[in-house]
This record gives C-alpha cells, sequence and structure tokens, in this order.
C-alpha cells in the first residue's frame, strides 16, 4: 500500500513540476531574479563561457533547464545562497561562473593585485633609483645662450 | 603530389637546421660566404614552402579526397573562397600557414637587410630560422599536412570531404586567421633583432629603430585579427557577443597587451634611453606570449569552442617555451651592463612617469587576463577540484583596470616630458577634466546609474578633450603662421609629426571602442515564439513576422523568417535572420540579420519553429546600444596605425636634453 501511495505522490510532484515548467513562459525565465542568480553560475554546456543567465543558445542543454530550475526555486522561496549550494552540491565548484574566493581559489582574485603591487613597489624602486634631484638653477652665460639661439634658428629655418 | 608536398616540408625543414648552423658557424669563424649561403637558405625555404602550400590549396579547391586534410576540412558543395580559407581551418594547414608567413617575413629581412647590420644579421637569421625549423618540425612529423587516407598499403579515397566547419564560412572568418597569424607571426622579428642586438652586445638603440615600423605594422595585424574575430563573433554566433573571454580569445589578446605596452615603453629608450633591460623584456615576453598562444590553441590543455583538435604536439611547444624562455631570460642577465640606463628620471611628475604607470596598468592587464586563462588548469593540479573561470571573474577584474587604463590615455600627453609644474598640470586638465565630469552629470540627470557606465562615458570624454585641444593647439599655430584654414593646418601638423598625432587618432579609437564596450551596460533582449501577422516589442522597436521562407542549395538548405520593423508606428526596415543546416556536417547554424546605427544595434536572431505542433517561429531579438562603436573604433586605430607609418614631413631627432641654465628675462624667438 506504501508503494502505491509513493508512487501516486511521485507521478503528482512529476505533475505539478510539469505544470509549473509548462507555465514558465520564456520572459519569467529571463527575469531579474532568475538573472540575478543565473550570474553567478557558469553555463556548463561545454561551448561557451557565459553565465546560465547569459547564455542565449537556444535549446542548451545546461543553461535551459538551469533557468527554469533556479525560477523553480526562486519562486518555492529559496534564497540566492540555497540555490546556488544546491547547484554546486549536484555539480562542484564548477557550477559558480566564477571561483570562490575561499582556501585555495582564493588566489585567483588575490594574484592579480598582488602584481599588481609588486610592479607598484618596482615602479618606487625603479624611481628612488633613478630619479635625480632638480639640479640648482644656474645662470646659463651668453655664449651658451647665443648658440642655443642658432641652433633654434637653423630647426625653425627648416621646419618652414 | 602529397609526395611532393612532403618532401618540400622536410626539405625546408633541412635548409632551416642549416641556415641556423651556417648563421652560427659563418659568424664565429669569420666566414661571410657560409653567412651568405645561410641567407640563400632563407630564399629556398621561402620557395618551398610555397610550393607546398600552393600543392595544399589545390588540393582543397580540387577536391583531392586521398589526403586526410583535404576530406577533413573541404568538400565539393563549398564555395571556392572557404575551400581556400580551409587552408587555415585545421591544425595541419594552419601550421602550414604559420610557417609559410614566417618564411616570407625572414626572406623579407634577409633582403631588406642585405647590406645593413652585417654583424647582427647572422644571428637574426639564426634566430628567425630556430623558430622556423621548430614548427617545420611539428607540420613534417606529428601533423603532416599531406598525410593520406590509407588501408593497409593502399591509398584510399572518400567520395567526399566533411567540409570546412560551417561557422567558419563567414567572410571574416576568411581573413581573421590570416591576420592574427600575421600579427603572432610578425612579433617573431622584433624579438630577432633585439637578442641579435644583445648577442652582438650592442650597446645602443639600433634593433628599435629597425624593426619599429616593423613592430607597428604587426601591432595592426594583430589589433585586426582579434577586432575581425569580435566581429566573426558578433555576426555569426547567433548571441550578439563579440568577447567571451575564451582561452583562445585571450591567447591572442595576451600578446596584443604586451605589444601595446612595448610601443609606448620604446619611446622612453628612444627619447630618453630609458627602460632599455625592461624593452628587452616585453618584446621577449610578447614573443612567448604568441607562441604560448599557438600552444593553447593546439595542445587541447584548456578546454575552448575555438581550440583546434586534442594533439600530441603540446609536448613540443612546452619544450620549446621552455629552452627559449632559460635562453633568453639567461642572455639579458649576462648582458645587462649594455643595456644601463642612459639618463635619469627627474620628476615623479612627467611623461616618464605616465609611461611607467601605462606599462604597469597593461602589464596588470595582461597578468589578470592570463591568470585567469590558466587558473583552471593550476587549480585542477593542485586541489583536484574543476573549476570554472568565466566571464564575471574578467569583468570584475579587468574593467577597474581597462578603466585606470583609459583615464592614463589622456593623462599622457597633458603631462609634459621631463617635469611638468603644478600650474601647467591645472591648465592643462581643466577643460578635459571639468567636460568629463560635465558629462557624467548630464548622464546622471538623464537616469543613467550604471557606476562604471558613468565613469567610462566620462572618461571618454575627458581623453577625447585632451586628443582634440593637442591638435587645436598644434593647428591654430600652424594656420596663424601660415595662413590655412584649421582642418589644413591640422592635417599639416599630423604629416610634420605623423607618429605622434597617428598615435593620438590610435587614442581616440581606443576611445570608440571603450565607447562600444560600455554600451553593453544596457543591453535588452526577448526570446519570443510568434505566428505569422504577429507583433511583438523589443526595446523602442515593434517587429512584425510577415514571412517564412525556405529553400536550399548544394551546400545547405535554409529557412528564413521575413520580420518588418516598427517604430512608432511607421515600417522603418525589413531584417530577415535565416537559419541554416549544412548538408555535409548536419550542422545547424544561423545567419542573423543586424539593423546597423551609430546608437544602436537591433540583432534577430531566427532560432527555429517550435516543434510541438503549434508551428511558431522562434525569434530572438535584442536591442545592443552603441555597439558599432567597437567598429568605428577599428578603423580609427587602423587609419592612426597607417598614419604612425607614413614618413614625417619633419625628421624628428630625439636629443638627449637637460637644463644647462636659466635666463632672467624671457626668450624672443628670434625673428
Amino acid at each position: 500500500m506504501w508503494k502505491s501511495l509513493s508512487r501516486r505522490l511521485s507521478k503528482l510532484v512529476v505533475a505539478l513540476v510539469a505544470t509549473l515548467c509548462l507555465a514558465q513562459t520564456s520572459s519569467e525565465l529571463r527575469s531579474p531574479n532568475v538573472r540575478r542568480v543565473g550570474d553567478q553560475l557558469a553555463c556548463l554546456c561545454g561551448s561557451c563561457k557565459n553565465t546560465v543567465a547569459t547564455c542565449q543558445m537556444l535549446g542548451c542543454h545546461y543553461s535551459g533547464p538551469a533557468r527554469e530550475k533556479i525560477l523553480t526555486m526562486v519562486s518555492a522561496g529559496s534564497t540566492d545562497d540555497a540555490i546556488i549550494k544546491d547547484f554546486v552540491k549536484r555539480e562542484g565548484r564548477r557550477a559558480l561562473a566564477a571561483p570562490p574566493a575561499e582556501g585555495f581559489h582564493l588566489l585567483s582574485w588575490v594574484m592579480p593585485f598582488v602584481a599588481l603591487g609588486i610592479g607598484l613597489w618596482a615602479i618606487y624602486l625603479y624611481i628612488k633609483r633613478f630619479r635625480r634631484p632638480a639640479p640648482a638653477p644656474v645662470k646659463a652665460d651668453s655664449a651658451l645662450l647665443e648658440r642655443y639661439h642658432e641652433d633654434i634658428e637653423r630647426d625653425l629655418a627648416k621646419l618652414d | 603530389m602529397e609526395n611532393l608536398g612532403a618532401i618540400s616540408i622536410l626539405l625546408a625543414l633541412c635548409l632551416s637546421l642549416y641556415a641556423v648552423l651556417g648563421s652560427i658557424i659563418g659568424k664565429w669563424k669569420k666566414r661571410p660566404l657560409l653567412v651568405l649561403s645561410a641567407e640563400r637558405a632563407v630564399y629556398t625555404i621561402w620557395f618551398l614552402l610555397t610550393a607546398a602550400s600552393a600543392l595544399l590549396v589545390y588540393a582543397l579547391i580540387t577536391g583531392d579526397f586521398r589526403l586526410s586534410y583535404v576530406a577533413g576540412h573541404s568538400n565539393r558543395a563549398m564555395p571556392l573562397v572557404y575551400k581556400f580559407a580551409a587552408w587555415w581551418g585545421g591544425m595541419e594547414g594552419s601550421l602550414l600557414l604559420w610557417c609559410w608567413i614566417l618564411s616570407s617575413y625572414s626572406a623579407v629581412v634577409v633582403f631588406t637587410n642585405r647590406r645593413r647590420f652585417r654583424d647582427m644579421m647572422p644571428y637574426v637569421t639564426a634566430i628567425l630560422m630556430s623558430v622556423q625549423f621548430f614548427f617545420l618540425f611539428l607540420i613534417s612529423f606529428p601533423e603532416s599536412p599531406f598525410q593520406v587516407l590509407a588501408v593497409g598499403r593502399g591509398i584510399t579515397e572518400v567520395p567526399d570531404g566533411n567540409g570546412l566547419n560551417p561557422l567558419l564560412q563567414y567572410w571574416t572568418m576568411a581573413i581573421h586567421p590570416p591576420m592574427l597569424y600575421l600579427g603572432y607571426v610578425g612579433f617573431v622579428v622584433p624579438f630577432a633583432f633585439a637578442m641579435g642586438s644583445l648577442l652582438t652586445r650592442q650597446p645602443g638603440d639600433a634593433w628599435i629603430h629597425t624593426t619599429r615600423k616593423w613592430t607597428i605594422v604587426t601591432w595592426g595585424f594583430q589589433t585586426t585579427g582579434v577586432l575581425l574575430g569580435a566581429g566573426w563573433a558578433y555576426a555569426v554566433l547567433g548571441w550578439g557577443g563579440y568577447w567571451g573571454w575564451d582561452p583562445v580569445e585571450n591567447a591572442s589578446l595576451l600578446p596584443w597587451i604586451t605589444a601595446t605596452a612595448f610601443l609606448h615603453s620604446v619611446m622612453m629608450q628612444e627619447k630618453k634611453g630609458m627602460m632599455k633591460v625592461w624593452n628587452m623584456v616585453l618584446i621577449s615576453t610578447t614573443f612567448f606570449l604568441c607562441i604560448f598562444g599557438t600552444f593553447l590553441t593546439r595542445s587541447g590543455i584548456v578546454g575552448s569552442v575555438h581550440a583546434f583538435a586534442q594533439s600530441p604536439i603540446g609536448k613540443y611547444f612546452v619544450a620549446f617555451l621552455a629552452v627559449g624562455i632559460a635562453l633568453t631570460v639567461y642572455l639579458i642577465l649576462d648582458r645587462l651592463e649594455y643595456l644601463k640606463s642612459e639618463s635619469r628620471l627627474e620628476s615623479v611628475v612627467s611623461r616618464e612617469s605616465s609611461f611607467l604607470f601605462n606599462n604597469l596598468i597593461l602589464l596588470a592587464s595582461c597578468f589578470a587576463v592570463l591568470w585567469g586563462t590558466i587558473f583552471p588548469v593550476i587549480s585542477e593540479a593542485v586541489t583536484g577540484e574543476k573549476i570554472s573561470v568565466d566571464a564575471p571573474f574578467y569583468n570584475r577584474v579587468n574593467v577597474p583596470i581597462g578603466l585606470f587604463l583609459l583615464f592614463l590615455t589622456g593623462v599622457g600627453p597633458l603631462i609634459a616630458w621631463r617635469r611638468s609644474s603644478v600650474e601647467s598640470l591645472k591648465r592643462a586638465f581643466l577643460i578635459p577634466g571639468v567636460a568629463g565630469l560635465v558629462t557624467i552629470a548630464v548622464l546622471i540627470a538623464a537616469g543613467v546609474r550604471h557606476f562604471y557606465a558613468l565613469i567610462s562615458f566620462g572618461l571618454c570624454v575627458f581623453v577625447t578633450a585632451t586628443i582634440l585641444i593637442e591638435f587645436w593647439k598644434g593647428a591654430r599655430a600652424i594656420a596663424a603662421k601660415s595662413a590655412r584654414n584649421l582642418v589644413a593646418a591640422a592635417v599639416e601638423l599630423t604629416h610634420r609629426n605623423t607618429r605622434r598625432y597617428g598615435g593620438y587618432i590610435v587614442h581616440m579609437g581606443m576611445v570608440f571602442l571603450f565607447i562600444g564596450f560600455t554600451g553593453a551596460a544596457f543591453n535588452k533582449d526577448a526570446t519570443t515564439e510568434v505566428r505569422i501577422g504577429d507583433k511583438f516589442p523589443i526595446g523602442r522597436y515593434e517587429l512584425k513576422i510577415r514571412d517564412l521562407l525556405d529553400g536550399d542549395n548544394d551546400n545547405y538548405t535554409w529557412r528564413r523568417a521575413v520580420i518588418d520593423i516598427y517604430n512608432g508606428g511607421s515600417q522603418i526596415g525589413t531584417l530577415e535572420p535565416e537559419q541554416r543546416l549544412y548538408k555535409a556536417s548536419r550542422q545547424p547554424t544561423s545567419e542573423v540579420a543586424i539593423r546597423r546605427r551609430l546608437n544602436e544595434d537591433l540583432y534577430l536572431n531566427f532560432a527555429g519553429v517550435t516543434q510541438d505542433g503549434r508551428n511558431m517561429a522562434i525569434i530572438q531579438s535584442y536591442v545592443f546600444p552603441l555597439v558599432s562603436w567597437i567598429w568605428v573604433g577599428f578603423a580609427t586605430l587602423l587609419l592612426g596605425t597607417g598614419i604612425c607609418l607614413v614618413p614625417p614631413k619633419v625628421k624628428m631627432q630625439y636629443a638627449r636634453t637637460e637644463v644647462v641654465g636659466y635666463v632672467e628675462k624671457p626668450v624672443q624667438a628670434p625673428k
């Protein structure tokens, strides 16, 4: 009897989910709620580097069902975190569109800025080493000035 | 025919080894005839590879399906242009194209320098031919384009080939790969001259002057390759994206970034004799990133929709990169005393400093892209766990870096060489700064709230103002002196210093690119199922399905939606997006229809017909604001690059000046 009841219950759940799915119009699948969560999840179809929210391939075997699942869970009142955790539970952390900022994967976020910091430090060292303080102003003597005037005149004549 | 092709490549392989050894031994033993014969080997290699390439193209065009490459990448129904493009449509053919371009470049380098740099040229030839040898080895043994289809000892033939991947049967794809290869391969030349300069212990900048135009042309090809690829993705993939941060896309961007940094920092060496070590590092990094990009595309180390099939050649690339990098690092460290700076930095607020920061930001961006590209591999190796590094990562890291770079693009021209006073900075920044801030205020008042979009538009106006002021100041002076109008004076100004003003035009191209990128913050899209006669809205447009047509030709069957576009109740045009099914590969593709305008593109993709008996057309419609500015920016970049190559009317001497004294009264300009 329990078996038969559970089978009927399963059928009912499937029917409910199917009804929900049929009711999901394309505009609902692109709603802000679905986009917000979908933007944090990678499309794992293997032929694009988009997120679940931005993958536009019609009939994509991953992003399409993923958007439907997000919509179903959002409609059922799940939080964004709960939905993302559910995807990670099923697919592993590759389901996330960007590496998590924890453990070893924190390196992915930190390293570009560490590199920038090292670059700034290198520039500081370069400036410290190669910067020459401005020389004390010395009055130019007239012979030198005369020579520069001649140079300028010659260059300007060439320009004309 | 396959034997002729394979023998040509094998002979070229032997000759490249001869050219390497002949150049080095001839130089060491002081035997000029041996060096000369090594240089003649370079010409012979070009003839041999031209013959091999011609044979492969002939086989592709005539449909010689005994060849495995032809059977895999061509078929009888393909249009002639794509049969030709199949030359680079697969791994083996594209490697042959690599070799042919390198041999052409090498022949040009050897010919144009046959009476110059006789001290350095043997090393330049040896380095060019070492790279040639490596790539010829790949197409001689593991990836031969002349491999025949064989059963036992008998050659067999298939009745028709698989054809070129339908996604590649698009006009930009016919020219995008050669452009990219012209860029990738071209960077071998400045690298070879840089190493030649180190090997001959030259303290000067001869290698930079010699390869300046070469580097600019190569940079132009690389830019063209990258942006044609973006144009292809936009028009072919059916979702309007032009950049997806795919590993292979990133591989083409990395050397472009370091080459851009190099083009800026060489000015420091030319004008001030500074950053000599850094320039060596930059050109070497650019070259090795080109090889790394080729490795990434062909090794299967990272998954990519653009990559060639997995191949065993990855290990050869790793070995080549390891040996090449080790030798280069050793050479630079060993020759440090020849790379000493000739001047010093006089002030932190100077053009020199702005170049330092420009280089830092470009390199940081390059590292972020490289790090994101290889991090999944590192993560899997260390933790055993696969992770995804997709667009959100790159956007979060690179958008602020890119905007700071845009800011520096505007700041650079405003700061004087050597030092700038606070007063002069105030004067220079006032108008561009106010223009940028007013733009941001106007956009906020108009309801724009996207933070990065506001910053980006503000900076675009700021940079545009700095560039226009630079042109205006120079043109006004010429106009006053020579009684010309401002436009003629601006042309004259540009002609007098093509490099400087061509560079500003390139900067203007970058501004246009940023305008196009920023438009993405306001994209709209909708997927709609409609019957003939139905109307549906997208943005300010209303679309009506007028008809659904179908038909076929030798290559594919097609189905087309005829869609009328209305704006404010009146019809403004018709678009006909199409869906194709290629017969040979049974692969469907989308031929999107785009109404391109400078303010926004209306982009329609006919994604098919519902299969549930309702027979409704599925239309994906998008509005992409400002995206056309990317292509305007591309054209402007090319124009600026072209102008930089024009010889200047006034020969510039980059005298390494210094302050020798001051005068008490302002000096009157001589009459």
